[in-house]
């Protein structure tokens, strides 16, 4: 038998015969089982070393205590989850350096439902301000319909000020602004897909942030997928869930995940493959849903969603393509989000880039943002939020740029609320090397460069 | 399509790392890609650059460890590569680490304490435990802290006296000022003497490197140097180091410990500069699951070539592919460099039947009975230590029959068999040595090729 | 001439401590004397399993009824060492449904309470059973740690004034004419608790009378005063799982077999097990076949197991006897029933009397029994107490279970340090001192640690068994080192350096029947971190020629004299180009 005919090992990383099954007796997945994943520990404790919050706050654990060691020790009847575990920021950093396999954030994931579950108050302010945080999508709406109102309603001190103390949300950040016209609406205007093809078909999933308040990112997809012979689908969908695992709050990331995966599935039984712009979109379709819920078609959607660069590299000669292209005298202090790190494309946005003539992009480096998108919007995780962000910081202020370069939207907040750098989407960056438009930048939560506010942040955090 | 390189490394480990470094290094505009999937047992390891301490017959420690090369057995992976790889691998590397690392002076090993209080040869060791070497004969105060019950200084000072030190040593342990959790991760510790931050005493607030100088000041007794467990700052180490000893009138080290070990992190953010410094693009976070084997050398005569030089007829790998969430990705290169690591990295696996490589399924030699796989005294010659592919002279992993299992497949580091490195203290030499002529070997032949 | 003591007690398992523990109560003066650890013998190598009664209710309905009894003693005694997890007896589709219904009758006959669940009922009680399991019964299963237990028998014994001596091994029974009148026993290290490298003396211990209570060494000790006693050793292997597949004891419905019960044991879970006559207690084959018929036998009940972790096995040796002449073939055969013989009666010699046979579940009764025996050898007229005084730690133990401090612990780490010291938490938990995790699988801290430390030693081993640190997943790799650590200022380098090394390489020693898959990685990362970064194992401290070392010899660090007179300037100097490095930074 020769070497090409000898089965290869079934026993690969990852395949999926490594994953215990656990019996689909339990309705939800908050008790869910999963103490035999600490079976793969080896107490190397590489995931605590990955841990931005446990570096700066040390009444976080760490995700090996909150992972595997807290499942192992616990029994059936237990639930006395410990209340660190609401510390955890959620940048699923430890999954991907566990060089063991154990399933750390679906352990947190599930942790963390449990604990809001049977732990935290239906009637505390806490659960109360995560739940409106989580549901961000059910607010943005209203916001989108009187944009320029709720624009000027949120800039109001006074909004900042009962925000603070009535939630807990900081007063220190900037709410994102909401477009004036949504992607939906754009989309609608625009009388929908210019490209058909039955060869070449996409699904969009633009997640909340494209639509409500950075539809220029989503713009610059179609226009990108659509030079590349694509036509462009944009289903009916809801939040992606990200926010909701985030807080715990796992019955709404399942009401949504559940259209969700019903919309996509039907996306795909029309050829489409799904593209996301935003990496937590993409990570939380790919990784959580899998993990957390068993829809019909969960796998073949996670299995068939993609990063909307990755999946041009992979199916289109992309930097073929850039060959020849040049944005002059642009420089980029690029961030890799902690998603894209875990879906293994935190060197992709460099790679392509340095297709197109005149770009100098720079790596900022593998430090985490520190806002992990709702976490840092708590008033008690400020702080440690800006902390984390520290070391992006220092790195994007060495680096020979003024723009900021990610692939998602709140770490694009943090970067600029910590530089008051303009912050831009790869995508933004393809679509003028593209299609020679010029670059926009897709908002960095003070586009209007509120020094005020960021040397406030920044003081904070010394 | 698949995603095209002249040289693809998988691992991202010393070895690994050593193989995309040197790959880069041998030809110009070399396209190098190294390919990681979790993150590598670097952080596991203490950072120290060990060559050969022991001889495999426990001999030793031995004082020059190059000396003893030559007598290694048959299939030994310094054997395989030879000496003079061996010593060019570690010139590779000094250059890479420059100031970052010491110990380049000199062939002799230096005898460095450990954090289980006794001594080790080792050949490299980070700037921060240049001033800890206990083959240097300053009296030293050594401190643990209170939350790190991996560290006992007093104990750890008499233990250095027991195995012979030639200075007396010193313990004290103390609270760790502004760790307020008993818990707190070494990364903690780490960042607050990074950043400075501010902490409470009872003089005041003030800097967490002058609260920690002030605390052991306290303690000294005219020492010339201090030691501390390796958490002295993780970006900012030199600086926290220097800080404090300007503080404390003395030098300060940092003592190696175990897992998670800052010193192997930044080793790690070392290897990972320079690879982004050398143009080596890093795919990180993704497995490599299966590859496809191509047609044996055919038409293309630079392939028959290399067929003829490597004296073999064994399949090419045409391409590997990764798998990212789902999505199979095919990565084609003309040479591929296995550095996945050993039974603890998971380039080696096992079942009760059976020992293993996952990716490729390379030849890994041990006995049937998993009963022989260890012997009674857990620090006896242990043959589960030995486990790993045998490759021939140009480190290509051989089949059951002694013949290469593809032409352009080569292998580095613990993936590697025929050597206990616990034992011996060889692992990190073996890896740079390896990864070192693993590389050049495949980006000369790739470059070849082209 | 007045004895050093009333009555001597051979054996430091459950039986032995019971039965000081009860004599101790009753007034007696007692010695007891054991030659490892409390528990090195059987009781440490059992499954944990306490009886319902429900395992023997076909076959050993006697057995079964005082099993049930027993088990609801020792819920009330020992409330600290017991956990009520229940128990299912479960039926696949090929096991008969006769012995189903005559097990569930039996139950029933023999008072215990006992319930049918149809499949998908018992897959709700455990999700990890098998798809097709049949039906199963309710019974209520528990299981104890037999360690805690017999340590919290022989702390009591202490209490009441009763001497225990570990480590104290018998080298002769003392014999004049037809009279036993005391031992001989060495001591590894002097009397007392154990200090590692302290000289090894040996000491007469004279007494009224004498108990042999070692179980499956009965006949060896018998032997030593020409008494014949027909103990047959039986071994039983075991194999503990990483973590609890099952909450539940799941015992396998079907007549007799091996490989049909799994415990859930603290933080594991333990497969057990066969049984197998052998002819000495400490040597035997250990064999790897017999894990994997635990692991594929078990695996038809719970799938999971096929491709879980285990992380060590072990083999016990049970003390089976039957008396001369019942010519019984199979062990399983033999009853589990236990046998009090007085060497008076049957051989005529005097002052002494063997316990064999018996199970852990009913050691109190059997306790019981024996010492209202010795009170009447020795004319004492004293009742028992052992069923009604809860054991040290459970006193109170409703009150604890509802107290809220968690002693500044983080929420699982504090639950299962309560669990395990019971009354006693707030004693050995409240400090003021930092007291960080010693042992992060099991969630011991440096304050139980200590606590166990103070009771027996500088004998690892011994806090392994009080406390569980060293017992999860890493098998001693990350904490050997740290448990050590607590020994000194107390205890010596050299007395430190040999608890450690006795401690891992004891952990090894069950670790290598589980060298596969992920603990033989864990195996390798522990080899690493003791080899390659501690140098444990060619530690210069330990070679005889240590001092030999020419440290002159080696790489000093310091290249050039002119930087030796400045180490502080050389060193900033030296490193200076190392806070470049960041990461994945600039190109």
């Amino acid at each position: 038998m020769s070497d090409a005919e000898r089965p290869t090992d079934d026993h690969v990383p990852g395949a999926k015969d490594d994953e215990f099954e656990p019996i689909q007796v339990f309705p939800e997945a908050e008790e869910m089982d999963l103490r035999p994943g600490a079976d793969n520990c080896y107490k190397c404790s590489t995931c605590d070393t990955n841990c931005p919050v446990a570096a700066v706050d040390d009444e976080f654990p760490g995700p090996k205590f909150q992972g595997p060691e807290q499942w192992r020790l616990k029994r059936q009847d237990d639930h006395d989850i410990d209340d660190s575990v609401m510390k955890c920021s959620n940048c699923m950093r430890c999954d991907s350096a566990c060089p063991s396999e154990v399933p750390l954030s679906q352990m947190h994931n599930t942790a963390r439902a449990e604990y809001v579950e049977e732990n935290m108050s239906k009637l505390s302010r806490e659960y109360w301000r995560n739940r409106m945080l989580a549901n961000y999508r059910r607010l943005a709406p209203l916001a989108a319909t009187f944009p320029r109102t709720a624009n000027f309603v949120t800039g109001l001190s006074i909004t900042k000020w009962l925000g603070e103390k009535v939630m807990g949300i900081t007063s220190e950040r900037e709410f994102p602004e909401f477009a004036t016209e949504t992607f939906r609406e754009w989309w609608t205007k625009r009388g929908g897909a210019q490209v058909e093809s039955d060869e070449k078909r996409i699904a969009y999933f633009h997640g909340c942030y494209a639509n409500y308040n950075t539809p220029e990112v989503a713009k610059a997809l179609v226009r990108v997928y659509e030079h590349f012979g694509y036509e462009v689908m944009v289903p009916e969908q809801s939040c992606s869930g990200t926010p909701m695992f985030a807080n715990g709050m796992l019955d709404d990331a399942r009401r949504a995940a559940e259209t969700n995966v019903e919309e996509l599935a039907a996306a795909l039984e029309d050829g489409a493959d799904i593209i996301a712009s935003c990496s937590s979109c993409s990570m939380s379709i790919r990784q959580e849903y899998p993990e957390l819920f068993d829809f019909e078609h969960t796998e073949d959607v996670a299995a068939n969603t993609w990063d909307a660069v990755e999946y041009l590299r992979v199916h289109e000669d992309l930097e073929g393509e850039l060959e020849g292209t040049s944005l002059d005298g642009q420089s980029f202090a690029y961030h890799a989000p902690c998603h894209s790190r875990n879906q293994g494309l935190d060197g992709q946005t460099i790679d392509v880039l340095s297709a197109i003539d005149g770009i100098d992009a720079h790596d900022v480096g593998d430090s985490c943002s520190g806002i992990s998108g709702t976490y840092g919007w708590k008033a008690e995780n400020y702080e440690t939020s800006m902390k984390i962000g520290e070391e992006m910081f220092e790195h994007m202020e060495d680096a020979p740029a003024e723009t900021g370069l990610t692939e998602c939207p709140t770490c694009s907040m943090q970067m600029g609320h910590g530089t008051g750098y303009e912050i831009t989407h790869t995508l933004e960056v393809l679509e003028a090397a593209l299609l020679g438009t010029e670059l926009g930048t897709a908002g960095s939560g003070t586009g209007d460069g509120d020094a005020d506010a960021v040397d406030g942040g920044r003081r904070e955090a010394k | 399509m698949a995603i095209e390189d002249d040289v693809l490394v998988i691992g991202g480990g010393l070895a690994g790392s050593m193989a995309a470094l040197a790959a880069a290094d041998a030809i110009d505009d070399a396209r190098v890609r190294l390919v990681t999937y979790k993150q590598s047992t670097l952080r596991h390891a203490s950072g120290l650059i060990d060559v050969l301490g022991y001889t495999p017959d426990g001999e030793g420690p031995l004082v020059d460890p190059f000396d003893a090369l030559a007598d290694l057995p048959d299939g030994h992976p310094y054997e395989r590569v030879g000496s003079e790889a061996v010593r060019e691998g570690l010139a590779f590397f000094d250059e890479i680490a420059g100031d970052a690392y010491a110990g380049a002076h000199t062939d002799a090993n230096a005898l460095v304490p450990t954090h289980g209080g006794t001594v080790k040869p080792t050949a490299r060791y980070p700037a921060s435990t240049a001033a800890g070497l206990a083959s240097d004969d300053r009296d030293a105060l050594l401190v643990g802290f209170k939350t790190l019950p991996d560290f006992e200084a007093p104990l750890a000072a008499e233990h250095l006296a027991a195995a012979g030190a030639p200075f007396s040593a010193r313990g004290v342990t103390i609270s760790f000022p502004g760790i307020v959790r008993d818990d707190a991760k070494v990364t903690r510790y780490a960042h607050l003497l990074d950043q400075d931050e501010s902490v409470a005493t009872s003089a005041g607030e003030t800097g967490a490197r002058e609260a920690l100088a002030r605390t052991v000041g306290a303690h000294l007794e005219g020492e010339p140097r201090v030691g501390f467990p390796a958490v002295l700052g993780d970006e900012h180490a030199a600086e926290v180091r220097a800080a404090l000893s300007a503080a404390l009138g003395a030098d300060v080290f940092e003592i190696p410990m175990g897992p998670p070990s800052l010193p192997g992190v930044r080793l790690e953010d070392l290897l990972y500069a320079a690879l982004e410094d050398a143009g080596v693009r890093v795919t990180s976070g993704v497995p490599v699951v299966e590859y496809e084997a191509g047609d044996t050398a055919g038409a293309d005569p630079a392939d028959e070539a290399v067929a003829a030089d490597g004296g073999s007829d064994a399949d090419r790998i045409d391409h590997v592919v990764v798998d990212r969430h789902g999505a199979e990705i095919p990565h084609r290169a003309e040479q591929y460099i296995l550095a996945t690591g050993g039974l603890v990295g998971k380039g080696v696996r096992s079942e009760r039947e059976r020992v293993f490589e996952p990716i490729f399924d390379c030849h890994v030699p041990h006995a049937a009975d998993r009963y022989d796989w260890f012997v009674d005294d857990a620090f006896g010659e242990q043959p589960y230590a030995r486990f790993g592919l045998e490759p021939d002279r140009e480190l290509r992993p051989l089949d059951a029959d002694g013949d290469p299992e593809f032409a352009n497949l080569r292998a580095a580091g613990a993936v590697l068999g025929g050597y206990d490195f616990a034992a011996e203290k060889s692992g990190a030499g073996v890896s740079i040595a390896t990864g070192y002529v693993a590389g050049r070997r495949a980006a000369e032949e790739a470059g070849a090729g082209r | 001439m007045a004895n050093d003591t009333e009555v001597l007690v051979l054996g430091g398992g459950s039986t032995g401590c019971g039965i000081a523990r009860d004599l101790a109560m009753r007034g007696l003066e007692v010695t007891l004397v054991e030659r490892g650890n409390l528990t090195d013998g059987t009781t440490g190598r059992m499954h944990g399993l306490l009886h319902s009664g429900g395992r023997y209710a076909v076959s050993d309905q006697a057995s079964a009824t005082e099993c049930i009894e027993e088990n609801e003693i020792l819920r009330d005694i020992a409330g600290h060492c017991v956990e009520l997890t229940g128990g299912l007896f479960v039926q696949r589709p090929e096991d008969s449904d006769d012995y189903f219904r005559e097990k569930l009758e039996g139950c029933r006959d023999c008072g215990i309470p006992a319930r049918v669940l149809s499949g998908r009922e018992a897959r709700e009680v455990e999700p990890y059973l098998a798809n097709d399991v049949k039906r199963a019964i309710e019974v209520p299963d528990g299981a104890v740690d037999p360690f805690r237990l017999c340590v919290a028998n022989a702390l009591d014994a202490e209490n009441h004034g009763a001497r225990i001596e570990t480590h104290a091994e018998v080298v002769d029974l003392l014999r004049d004419g037809d009279d036993i009148y005391g031992v001989e026993v060495r001591h590894e290290s002097g009397p007392g608790n154990r200090t590692h490298k302290a000289a090894g003396t040996t000491e007469e211990i004279t007494a009224d009378y004498v108990v042999n209570a070692t179980g499956a060494w009965a006949g060896q000790i018998g032997a030593m005063a020409d008494l014949e006693v027909e103990v047959r050793p039986s071994k039983g292997v075991m194999t503990i799982m990483n973590v609890r597949q099952v909450d539940t004891v799941i015992n396998r419905c079907r007549p007799k077999g091996d490989a049909d019960i799994i415990v859930p044991h603290e933080t594991t879970a333990i497969l057990g097990t066969t049984d197998e006559e052998v002819s000495d207690p400490d040597d035997y084959p250990e064999e790897g076949w017999e894990v994997d018929q635990m692991i594929d036998t078990l695996t038809e009940l719970v799938p999971i197991l096929e491709e879980a972790r285990t992380i060590r096995s072990f083999w016990g040796v049970r003390p089976l006897y039957e008396p001369p002449g019942t010519g019984t073939q199979d062990p399983t055969d033999i009853t589990r029933d236990f046998f009090l013989l007085d060497h008076a009666d049957r051989d005529g010699v005097s002052g002494m009397s063997s316990i064999v046979g018996g199970k852990f579940t009913t050691y109190r009764a059997m306790a019981e029994e024996i010492s209202d025996h010795v009170c009447e050898k020795l004319g004492v007229r004293a009742s028992c107490a052992t069923a009604d005084e809860p054991l040290p730690g459970s006193e109170r133990i409703e009150t604890l279970e509802a107290g809220m401090d968690d002693f500044g612990l983080r929420s699982p780490v504090a639950r299962r340090s309560k669990q395990r010291l019971g009354s006693r938490a707030s004693e050995v938990l409240d400090t003021d001192e930092a007291n960080p995790v010693v042992c992060q699988c099991e969630g011991v801290t440096r304050a139980e640690v200590c606590d166990a430390i103070d009771q027996s030693g500088s004998d690892l081993n011994a806090v392994r068994i009080r406390t569980r640190a060293s017992m999860g997943n890493c098998q001693g790799g990350f904490c050997c080192q740290n448990m050590a650590n607590e020994l000194h200022p107390a205890y010596d380098e050299e007395t430190v350096r040999a608890a450690l090394d006795e401690l891992y390489q004891e952990r090894w020693k069950g670790e290598r029947h589980a060298l596969w898959g992920e603990q033989l990685s864990q195996a390798m990362l522990n080899y690493a971190l003791h080899a390659t970064t501690m140098n444990r194992d060619r530690d210069p401290a330990n070679e005889d020629e240590g001092d030999g070392l020419e440290y002159d010899n080696f790489d000093g660090g310091r290249p050039t004299a002119e930087t030796r007179a400045d180490g502080g300037a050389r060193l900033r100097g030296e490193t200076g180009g190392e806070d470049s490095s960041r990461g994945r930074g600039d190109r």
